[in-house]
């Protein structure tokens, strides 16, 4: 298995269509300014009292996601085209399964809390 | 009768679609190779993602210990921050030299990510060292226990980081770019750009949803 | 210096694993002083265990499973012995033996016979399928198996030095917390597990590039054979699912061993978020079972009724939704844990959804036989046998997914036998069919189907003699994992039970003889054609069995079940003579780092349960020293002269054109 000329249209994740140098260093230095401003703004977010405080929360969450989108595309160069697709419903497939978990569990686990007394009242210590 | 030997073209389309695209074949190593670390990449985010969702079950059981606002330090974590952006921005830099086979700024910038790798590994040791010292260890609580696993386990993922980082540098030096070289380099990059990711989740639902009220 | 590690781990008081494992440590020793005496070594070494052709690597998965099906087949027998004299006395087997008995039992047979042979048998088919040389990534998939194998090695290690645990097959906390399993049983259970999951997430990630990336050219995603479409979603979810219990055992471990509190009852631990978190690891694990033994239900059935696959497409979209669903319906294993009725009710009814695919799946099998012509041969009987038998436990499953009846028959042998009744009549009956049917493509030769059919029919019989009295048990109130009981309604049940392990044990025996006999017969048995079945996709294309290339040439694939559509047209039009034109190949290298990898991976792991930590740090820098070693080597693939891929090819030819003009004239 040789490095064959490839005939269809396929990408790697994390490669990027062909550029020259200069075009790619820009496309990390957008990256990561975009980033620093997220980052910044979340960090700013958390600790002020100039907002709504319950809508800090779903602020942050919004910001993270969108912090990562901006990883994903600038630094990951996941795109949504063709060349990409596989890289993409692998992404997709993963990232319901986090959901999935991440959700579940904490769906599920709030429910138990609610009908469940808390363990150390019914478990007996071992002698 | 030869491998080769063609079918009759009505067998091309059995259920009429009218447009088939023949697969070319299988795809080049780079990307063979490199969609399959992105399909490790993602395990290990599945991964990660059952240590936050125990932080979430485990977040408000603090066992008459500190909560997290008593506990996180907003500057460290934002420098912390900072260092692992700024990695990420060199790793590609470094990733950029690899292609263009250069081999100083590819030293360079590994280097540079390296350095902040290891500062971030060093502020991030320094806070679990002062926790404990103040008998706030994983032991003391189950919120401590997710919070140590869960940022431990990503600290851990630096470390390895590190470890390959070092290793990519020698082995450039040993070896030169060849193509597997650069494959790994691929990797490495995929590998250390989705730690990043993963730090964003970790200090926004870690730090700062936990540092706030 | 040792740890915990001392004279007393020999359990020289308890006579059954003592001698057990003495009769194997001889039969081991045995088998190696035979290997060097002969002067095997050299072959082996060579051949096999550093081999990274994805054929050699398939079989050694599967022999890895056939040993432990014998492992975990006697623990099996062993339980029912027990469980038939012990009414109103404690039987042979004290409490804490038979607690490990069973806990053992589940942990071999699920993670050391059902998965190294599913994934055995995927590694041997489906890169031939697909009609490519090698899997994506041939070092790692060596490494991959090695790692399954320290995992058992592991394991049965516990027999003879500690003990196993006692916790059941997913060690529930609090009772695999320190505080109530002090031992090493639950420390060997749980690194096993991690360093086999390793192994299997490998084989998963390696198996997902395959079938994504390295398809020949012209194999369209809706070209694959059905085992292919069932390949990538059994590693999909293998790559998905397999990071959840490394996660969860991790937390286990690190409840254990460095005083966290993820599970305990003290610090606000929350033994729930355990169940919660296994399951959702083990609700998909029953389908990265399942789903490759669907997809060779699929072949057999298609081939053994010359006809297509009925319902390819569907076939395709119930497997995918399959995938997806399966991460949506672990809470029914903990319905009585109390998250309460909206929780259950939803889970519940996506539990009874996922039947509906599998049904879909049923259907289509069952026409794909309607109207063909039907050869019984030993893997269609496998196959028919699995259609009847998992519409049973399918039924009883449907059953259960019902919150309320899932409250009188949770944890009770009702449960017992309908996932008996699941696994066996389908992951076990597929991996037998899928054995039968592939092995004259590994081999070279076909199996006995004297003995193959006898073994079917006791192992038929037999399952159904010793799970249909579990059912009725566990109607009868009988919960699980009991070491003794008083009840005398149960015990008819029991004994009757018992007589049908021993029918299982006898279809074992005979599938054993039909693996003699037929080594015995192998010149008579001969295939030389490559096609002992009649075939439709392309692994039947090459030589059986296949060179290590595989094939001479990338087939050319123009549509759905290519070499079938290659022999209608060979058939129909006058055959090509002319000769081809052959190329040099390129093929991976050798490499021992998967054996070595395992080899500093043992030793770690042992290190690990028995608390020997600088023995630990130097299995870590040995491993993490192979692979540098093995990225620091400068040739990583050898050439084929086309020559010699002419002489071999040239050989297979002759033989399937005489097949080919003689199946004209018929």
């Amino acid at each position: 298995m040789s490095d064959q000329a490839h005939i269809g249209h396929d990408l790697a994740p994390g490669d990027e269509e062909q550029h020259d140098v200069g075009t790619r260093i820009l496309g990390y230095v957008v990256g990561l300014v975009l980033a620093l401003l997220l980052t910044a703004t979340s960090f700013f977010i958390a600790g002020t009292d100039l907002v709504w405080q319950p809508s800090i929360p779903v602020a942050l969450i919004v910001l993270a996601i969108a912090q990562m989108g901006v990883h994903l595309v600038f630094f990951l160069h996941i795109t949504t085209g063709p060349d990409n697709t596989n890289n993409v419903l692998a992404l997709a497939f993963g990232l319901l399964v986090v959901f999935l978990v991440v959700g579940g569990t904490v769906w599920i686990m709030a429910h138990l809390n609610a009908n469940m007394p808390p363990m150390d009242q019914i478990m007996p210590k071992p002698m | 009768m030869s491998m080769t030997a063609a079918v009759g073209d009505a067998h091309a389309d059995p259920h009429h679609i009218g447009l088939v695209v023949e697969h070319p074949g299988p795809a080049p190593k780079r990307i063979v190779t490199a969609y399959g670390f992105w399909v490790f990449l993602l395990s290990d985010i599945v991964m990660f993602s059952c240590f936050f969702a125990a932080y979430a079950v485990l977040v408000s059981q603090t066992a008459g210990g500190p909560k997290g606002s008593e506990i996180f330090e907003q500057r460290n974590v934002a420098i912390e921050t900072v260092c692992l952006l700024l990695s990420s921005f060199t790793c590609g830099m470094a990733s950029i030299a690899a292609d263009v086979r250069n081999r100083f700024w590819f030293y360079l910038g590994m280097a540079v990510t390296c350095v902040l790798g290891l500062i971030f590994l060093a502020i991030e040791f320094r806070e679990f060292a002062d926790l404990v010292a103040r008998g706030y260890g994983p032991s003391r609580s189950a919120f401590l226990t997710a919070f140590f696993s869960l940022v431990g386990c990503h600290g851990l993922h630096v470390s390895a980081g590190v470890l390959w980082l070092l290793t990519m540098m020698a082995q450039v030096f040993a070896k030169g770019f060849r193509a597997d070289v650069l494959r790994r380099m691929m990797c490495f990059a995929l590998f250390w750009h989705a730690l990043d990711i993963i730090w964003v989740g970790v200090f926004s639902v870690v730090y700062l949803l936990g540092g706030g009220s | 210096m040792l740890g915990k590690l001392d004279w007393s781990a020999i359990p020289f008081d308890q006579p059954i694993p003592l001698i057990a494992g003495a009769v194997v440590l001889v039969a081991i020793l045995a088998v190696l002083i035979w290997v060097v005496v002969k002067g095997h070594l050299p072959y082996l070494w060579n051949e096999w265990i550093t081999s990274v052709d994805h054929k050699r690597i398939g079989v050694m998965y599967i022999l890895l499973a056939s040993v432990m099906l014998l492992r975990g087949g006697s623990d099996a027998i062993m339980m029912r012995i027990q469980q038939a004299i012990a009414y109103q006395s404690q039987g042979y087997l004290p409490p804490e033996h038979y607690n490990q008995i069973f806990s053992a039992h589940g942990t071999i047979m699920i993670f050391f016979v059902a998965m190294p042979f599913v994934i055995g048998l995927m590694n041997l088919v489906v890169p031939l399928q697909l009609g490519v040389r090698d899997v994506a990534f041939p070092t790692l998939n060596s490494v991959g198996f090695w790692l399954t194998a320290t995992g058992a090695l592991l394991v049965n290690l516990s027999l003879v030095i500690g003990e196993f645990a006692r916790t059941g097959w997913l060690a529930f906390p609090p009772l695999s917390e320190l505080s109530y399993s002090p031992g090493v049983g639950v420390d060997y259970y749980a690194w096993s597990l991690q360093i086999s999951g390793v192994g299997t997430l490998v084989a998963g990630i390696n198996l997902v590039t395959t079938v994504l990336k390295l398809r020949t050219r012209g194999m369209n995603y809706l070209r694959m054979p059905m085992f292919c479409w069932t390949t990538l979603a059994s590693n999909l979810l293998i790559v998905a699912a397999f990071p959840i219990l490394t996660a969860t055992l991790a937390m286990l471990l690190l409840d254990r061993y460095l005083g966290f509190h993820f599970f305990t009852n003290e610090a606000g631990g929350n033994v729930m978020m355990f169940m919660n978190l296994i399951w959702a690891w083990g609700h998909p694990e029953v389908y990265i079972l399942v789903l490759p033994a669907f997809g060779i239900f699929s072949e057999v059935v298609s081939t053994f009724s010359g006809k297509a696959l009925f319902g390819y497409r569907s076939m395709v979209l119930a497997t995918m939704a399959i995938c997806v669903i399966s991460f949506m319906v672990w809470l029914h294993h903990f319905f009585t844990m109390g998250a309460g009725p909206d929780v259950n009710a939803i889970f519940g009814i996506a539990s009874m959804i996922i039947a509906v695919p599998t049904g879909v799946k049923i259907y289509n099998w069952l026409f794909t036989m309607y109207g063909g012509r039907i050869r019984f041969a030993t893997p269609m009987l496998w196959a028919v046998g699995f259609m009847v038998t998992f519409i049973i436990g399918g039924l009883t499953g449907v059953l259960v997914a019902v919150p309320p009846a899932d409250f009188m028959l949770h944890n009770s042998m009702f449960l017992v036998a309908h996932f008996h009744n699941v696994i066996i009549g389908g992951v076990l009956f597929g991996a037998f069919a899928g054995f039968e049917y592939w092995f004259p493509k590994a081999f070279g030769f076909r199996l006995d189907e004297r003995w193959g059919k006898l073994a079917f029919w006791f192992t038929f019989t037999g399952f159904y003699v010793t799970f249909v009295p579990l059912y009725v048990a566990g109607m009868l109130g009988m919960t699980r994992r009991m070491q003794h009981y008083d009840v005398a309604e149960w015990r008819p049940w029991m004994i009757v039970a018992a007589v049908g392990m021993a029918m299982l044990s006898i279809g074992v025996i005979c599938q054993i003889m039909q693996l003699v006999v037929s080594i015995r017969n192998r010149e008579a048995l001969r295939d030389r054609t490559g096609d002992p079945w009649d075939g439709r996709s392309l692994e039947w294309a090459t030589s059986s069995p296949p060179p290590v290339f595989n094939f001479a040439f990338d087939p050319d694939v123009r549509g759905e079940d290519v070499y079938w559509n290659m022999k209608v047209r060979a058939r129909q039009q006058s055959l090509e003579h002319e000769e081809p034109e052959y190329h040099d190949i390129e093929m991976p290298r050798n490499s021992p780092t998967g054996f070595v990898c395992a080899f500093f991976a043992t030793i770690m792991g042992f290190a690990l349960i028995w608390h020997i930590w600088w023995m630990v740090i130097l299995g870590g820098i040995g491993a993490f020293a192979t692979f540098v070693v093995f990225a620091w080597r400068d040739h990583d693939e050898y050439v084929i002269p086309a020559a010699e891929v002419a002489a071999i090819d040239r050989v297979n030819l002759e033989e399937r054109r005489s097949l080919v003009s003689m199946a004209g004239a018929v």
